[in-house]
Order: C-alpha cells, then structure tokens, then sequence
C-alpha cells in the first residue's frame, strides 16, 4: 500500500496552521490588550507570553513551510494574491517581535512607544491575518462587496484573537485583572460569534462547491454538529466567564480550553468546506503537490522530529506553568 | 513598468530582506556558544560575576535572535511571492532543506530560548545549561541547512531528471556538495569572529564608562582571545574556499580579480575601478603574473579571463570591491584582536584609544559578512542555481507597484528596528552587568 502522500501532508499543514492561530493568537490578543491595562498589569500580561511567543511564532513558518515545499503551485498563487496583507502581516509581527524586547530594556517615553508599537503590531498582524482569511476562502474574488467582507473577517479575527488572549489571562494571571480579563473574554466572544456566523454564510454563498458539500441531506443532520458544537463551546465560554466574575470556584484553565475548541470546531468546518482544494475551486491538493521524492523524504524528518518537537513544547509549558509573575528577566 | 524593473524591485527586495536578516544570525550562531561558555564558568566556580555576564548576555542574545526570527519569517513568505520560478524548478530540492531547518533547528532553538531566558530559577541547574546547549546547537543546525541549500545552488550535485522535474538522485551529495564544506566553515568562522568582536566592542564601551567592571573586563580578554584565535583560520579557510571556488565557479573568481581576459601569467590588479561597459580595469594598480602565481602557484599558468565565460557573467566592480572590503576588513580585524590580547595580558585593561578602537569595532564582523556575502552571491549571477536556473527566469507573480510599496514599508520597519537595536545594545552594555 503507497502511502498519500499529498493528503498527510496537507494534514501536517493544517495542523501546523491551527496550533499557529491558537497559540500566536493568544499572545497577539494579549498584545492587543495592552492599552486597556495600567503599568503594572501591563508587565503581568508580558510576563504572562514571554517564554512562549518566539516557539508560537515558529508554527506559522512550518505552516506556511509545508505549503512552500509540499505544495508548491498552491504558495505562488495564494500569497501571490495575497501579497500586500502578507506584507502587512510581517511588518507587524516584526513590529510586535522586536517591540516586546524593546520595552523590557527601555525606559520612559521610549517606553511608551515601544508598548504603542507592540500594541499596534499585534493589532497590524492579526488584522491582516483576518484579512488573508477573508480573502482566501472568497476565492480572492474582487469587487468592492469581497473587500468589505475581508475587513470584517479581519476585525472579527482580532476578536478571536481577543477571546483566545484574554482567556490565557484568565488561566496565568489571579485578582484585579483576572477579572479585567473575564470581561474582554467576553467581549471577544461577541466578535467571534459575528465572524463564524459571516463566514459560515458567505463560504456557501461565494461557491456551489461548497454550498453542495453542506447542504446535501441527510449528511448535513451529521454536519450540523460541527455549527452546533461552536455555539455550545460559545455558550460554555460565556457562561464559564460569567460564574468567574461573581466569584464562583471553577478551574482557571476552562475558559481558554472553551476558546481553543471553537477555534478547533470552526477550523474543522473550514477545511470540511474546502476540502480537496488548496486554492478554492482552482487546484486540489494533488495538483499542488510537489515530486513524491520530496515529499518521502521530508516525512522522514517529519516522522522523526515531530515527537521530540512536541516533547520539548510540553517540556517548555510545564516549566512555565501557574500564574505568571512580574519581573520576567530577573 | 517592464520585466526589468520588477526584476530589479524583486531582487533589491529580497536582497534588502536577507541582508538584514543574516545580520543576526551571523552574530546569534557563534555567540549561543559564548552564552554556554559564560553558563558553564559560572555553574564551576560560582562566581556571580560570571552570572551577571551572563545574564547581560543572554538579553543582548533574546534582542538579537527576535530580529533573526522575525526577518526570518519574512524570507519565508517571500521565497515564493519574489521568486515563483525558484521553487517551481528546484523546489523539489530546496524544499525538503528548508523544511528540515524549522524542524530540526528553528523549533528546538525557539523553544529552548524561553527556558534558558525565563526558566533559570524554575529549573534544576542541569536542565538550564542543558537548554543553553540546545540553543547553540540550534542555531548551529539552522546554519548547516541554511549554508547546503546556498552551497547547493552555488555548486549543484546529486540531482537527477525525473521527466521535466530536477529531483534528489542522492540526498547525501546534495548536502554534502562541493563548495558545502568551505561555506559553512567561511561561514562559521564569519559568525564566531562578529560574535567575539560585538563581546568586546561592547565590554570595551562598558569599560570607557567604568574601567573597574570586573564583568566587562572578562568579556573583553574572551572576545579578543577568541578573535584572535578564529581570525587566522578564518585567512586559511577563506584561501581554501577561494581554490575550491577557481576550481567550481571560475567566473566568481575571474570577477573577484577583475582578469577580463584570458591570459598566461595574468597579474594581480591591486586597486583598479572595474569598468564594466568597456569591459576593461580603469587606473589599474598590478603586480605582473601575481593571479598566476596566487591561483595556480605557477607564475605563467592560464587564468581565465571574464571574456571565456561570456555572456553569462557577473558585473565586476561591486564584486571586486566587495572582496577588498571583506578581505581589509578581516586584516584589520586580525591586527586588532592580536594587539588586543598583548594589551590584556595578564589583566591589564588596554589604554584608553585602545578601548575607542575596539568599540568602533563592534559590528566590523557585520560589514566583513555582509561584504562576503555580496561577493558571493553577486559573483553568481546570472546564475540562481548555477547552470540550471536563472535568476531573471525565476521572478515574476507580483506586480512592480505591489513590490514597490511593501519594499517602502520593508525599508522603513528595517530602518526603526536596526536604530533602535543599536541603541538599546549601546545602553545595555554601557549599563554593564549587575547580579
């Protein structure tokens, strides 16, 4: 039996892609969270990502890694029609990457810019982020209408991204602005629930592909769990918040798992939408694919790393588990 | 906008990008390994001076692998929006290479990086000099990958035709290519004398400030022993990767020595200005059969000239000049470390002018890499992936306004980010370290 090799590879890729959003996401909603906090909270919510964000960045270059080595055809096309919100995209994550080093060693009105700058980066990012998305899955379709769908998708990411930060507060920090954090959880939750509920429409509505692949009954009662399930992780989400905030006793970590599963729920419909396609209704996975020679030969490496890979990341969160604490260079 | 100016924007594009990425990379590499060295002093006698060096270290590390990251994820996204036709030819090869950097380095580097930062009281002593140990084999690993895939478009082998696709006949020889051994030699050689001149250059500044530093005066004497131990292999590594280059890319070293014509007993030009529409050296200052004799060890030996290569050749000057800047730069480089160890021998702290020199020296090691770099891959062209593919045939996809605008944006966040890293190293190590 020969292995698929395309199909796990595009399996690879889209995990790549879903640890990336959920875990730099909630270090850039952190940073977009930046100027709704005093001075001192402000050093907590650092200190809170710091021994994380450089790891959590590197899954977007083996994300956007596998699509350049595995699938080729499909990189030329997608970022080339993405161009201008990549550039976006890494002029703010450099902004935001070098601004968090900044900070710690400045002082003063230095200070000031260089939180200003970690804010507006994180915010420059996840925004271009949306964008992309919102470009992408319109099948980059122009008219003024797609573009004004892309602005949305990307203010409704920057919620996701919210939600996702906010909720790790809620996990590493106690107190004042673990409460703080309850109600931007909640706020981000509002944006999220405008964004998958855009997104859900307009996938169909753009492609008969699509549209095809989810209104087919009886499979769409069985489809039907994945919408269903986003909503209930919502619900719990905000409810869990809510009980928090009055001072009920509930696991600390219970907000952000409710925020990693709709994320992992909404990304699932997603795929489901476009599956087998790497570029909307334009090429499938085989197509993109580059010579089984490569492909054999990186699944190797891939085979052999991957364990240690994931190893040493749990090695790094256990070593970082509990609140965080200021002070994070001393 | 025609077909050569989006080549031209593309190229100055990725150009800039990558010439401000491997700024920190050049530096990072070799001083991961002066980072461990610090640990290790300090985890044998104890000596909270060596602490403090090492934690001041560690920061000016943290701030110098951000900028390598983060330019590195641009160079990422835009091997394939600048250069479509690369990865549509040899993607099959330069592929599967860049996937095992992230893997094996970039994620092992990046994860370590946050315990050996942040985790020093939250781990046993072991572990955290453990994870020192893998960022330094981390960024050394990134290195190796990064330094076969340049080697292997510079001098391509081990690859096989699989109907219209150039695949990997023998994975071994497409890493272990001809050039591959001197590069990466070149290239950490290159990284251990910037790393060690930036560790003095900084000590010294902190000295200038407070000349009883203790911490400084350590870091001073490491980065000027190890300078001056690294920088005389550097002359005979370099001599050997130049005879490796004569004897697979003699077209790099014909633009490199500006011999336009082929000769025998062709002299050594000095200074000249390369003139590269008459194809002819202007104001020529030659040592008669000298690239004979330096080249082949005959002084009547054939050289070849540009003209046998044509029209598939490099323009001359800048790689002309670009050699005498690295090779001036390594000179004096090598000058300075040697009278750096007389002048601290024994503990004494250098004069005062001393310690002016060395700091004006801290990033010479930049100016040496980034004008080695420009010889060689300036010296390669037209070439992409010699013989095989051509860098205009390997552009194209965006168009020159889009290009033009993010390469505006690119210029600006480069400018503000390598400002303020100076800035905020100057005051670092002007600050000193404390434990």
């Amino acid at each position: 039996m020969s292995l698929d090799l395309p199909l796990i590879f595009a399996a690879l890729m889209g995990l790549a892609i879903l640890l990336y959003v959920v875990l730099d996401g909630y270090d850039l909603g952190v940073g977009m969270l930046m100027p709704a906090a005093d001075a001192r909270e402000q050093e907590l919510m650092v200190a809170a990502i710091g021994p994380f964000w450089d790891a959590n960045e590197t899954w977007l270059v083996l994300g956007v890694g596998i699509l350049l080595v595995a699938f080729p055809a499909a990189h030329g096309i997608v970022l080339g029609a993405l161009y201008l919100p990549v550039a976006a995209m890494l002029i703010g994550l450099m902004l935001r990457g070098v601004a968090f080093e900044f900070r710690v060693k400045a002082e003063g009105w230095h200070r000031e810019l260089w939180n200003w700058l970690f804010w507006f980066g994180s915010f420059l990012a996840s925004f271009a982020q949306g964008l992309m998305l919102g470009r992408y899955i319109t099948g980059f379709h122009s008219g003024f209408g797609y573009y004004v769908f892309a602005m949305l998708v990307g203010a409704s990411l920057c919620g996701g991204y919210v939600l996702l930060g906010a909720t790790w507060l809620v996990l590493k920090t106690e107190g004042e602005l673990q409460k703080k954090a309850l109600a931007w959880a909640r706020w981000g939750l509002i944006w999220v629930a405008l964004g998958v509920a855009l997104v859900s429409l307009a996938t169909p509505l753009v492609s008969p592909t699509v549209y095809a692949k989810w209104f087919d009954f009886p499979r769409t009662l069985a489809l039907m769990l994945l919408p269903l399930g986003t909503l209930a992780a919502g619900v719990f989400v905000w409810l869990a918040a809510g009980r928090m905030k009055r001072g009920a006793r509930e696991p600390d970590w219970t907000p952000f798992a409710g925020a990693v599963a709709i994320f992992a729920l909404a990304f699932a419909g997603l795929a489901y939408s476009l599956f087998p396609y790497v570029v909307m209704d334009r090429m499938t996975l085989w197509e993109a694919a580059s010579h089984p020679s490569a492909l054999k030969f990186m699944l190797v490496g891939v085979a052999i790393v991957l364990p240690f890979l994931i190893a040493y990341t749990a090695f790094a969160y256990r070593v970082f588990r509990g609140k965080a604490r200021a002070g994070l260079y001393e | 906008m025609d077909n050569t100016d989006v080549l031209l924007l593309a190229r100055a594009q990725f150009g800039l990008n990558i010439a401000f990425h491997i700024l920190f990379p050049s530096l990072t590499i070799a001083l991961g390994w002066i980072l461990f060295y610090f640990r290790i002093r300090y985890a044998c006698s104890g000596d909270p001076a060596w602490l403090a060096t090492y934690k001041l270290w560690t920061r000016v590390f943290a701030l110098s692998f951000a900028m390598g990251v983060v330019s590195g994820i641009t160079m990422s996204f835009q091997f394939g929006t600048n250069w479509p036709g690369y990865m549509e030819k040899v993607g099959n090869i330069a592929g599967p290479l860049l996937a095992y950097e992230v893997l094996t380095a970039f994620f092992l580097e990046a994860t370590f990086l946050g315990v050996m930062l942040f985790g020093m009281n939250r781990v046993p002593g072991w572990v955290h000099i453990f994870s020192s140990a893998m960022v330094a084999i981390g960024t050394t690993v990134s290195a190796f990958w990064i330094l076969a895939l340049n080697s292997w478009m510079q001098t391509p082998a081990g690859h096989v035709m699989d109907g219209a696709a150039i695949i990997a006949g023998d994975w071994l020889q497409v890493i272990f290519n001809p050039s591959f051994p001197y590069r990466i030699s070149h290239m950490l050689l290159a990284s251990g004398l910037t790393a060690s001149f930036v560790v003095a250059g900084l000590s010294a500044w902190r000295l200038l400030r407070a000349g009883d530093d203790a911490s400084a005066r350590k870091t001073l004497r490491t980065g000027l022993v190890l300078a001056a131990a690294l920088a005389p292999l550097q002359v005979l590594v370099g001599d050997l990767h130049g005879l490796n280059t004569l004897e697979h890319q003699p077209a790099k070293i014909a633009a490199i020595e500006a011999i336009w014509k082929t000769e025998k007993g062709a002299p050594l030009v000095l200074f000249a200005i390369p003139n590269d529409e008459k194809r002819r050296n202007d104001f020529a200052v030659e040592i008669p059969k000298g690239a004979s004799w330096i080249l082949k060890h005959d002084a009547n030996a054939e050289v070849k000239g540009i003209d046998s290569f044509a029209p598939d050749v490099a323009p001359v000057a800048p790689v002309f000049f670009a050699f005498r800047v690295m090779v001036g730069m390594g000179m004096l480089m090598l000058l300075a470390a040697w009278s750096g160890v007389w002048a601290t021998r024994r503990g004494r702290l250098p004069q005062r002018w001393m310690l002016w020199a060395f700091s004006g020296l801290t990033f010479a090691g930049w100016i040496a890499t980034l004008a080695g770099w420009l010889v060689t891959e300036i010296g390669r062209q037209p070439w992409l992936v010699t013989g095989i593919l051509r860098t205009a045939d390997a552009a194209g996809g965006v168009s020159g306004a889009q290009l033009g605008a993010s390469l505006t944006g690119y210029i600006i966040t480069y400018t503000v980010m390598l400002l303020a890293y100076m800035v905020v190293l100057t005051h670092l190590a002007g600050k000193g370290a404390h434990a």
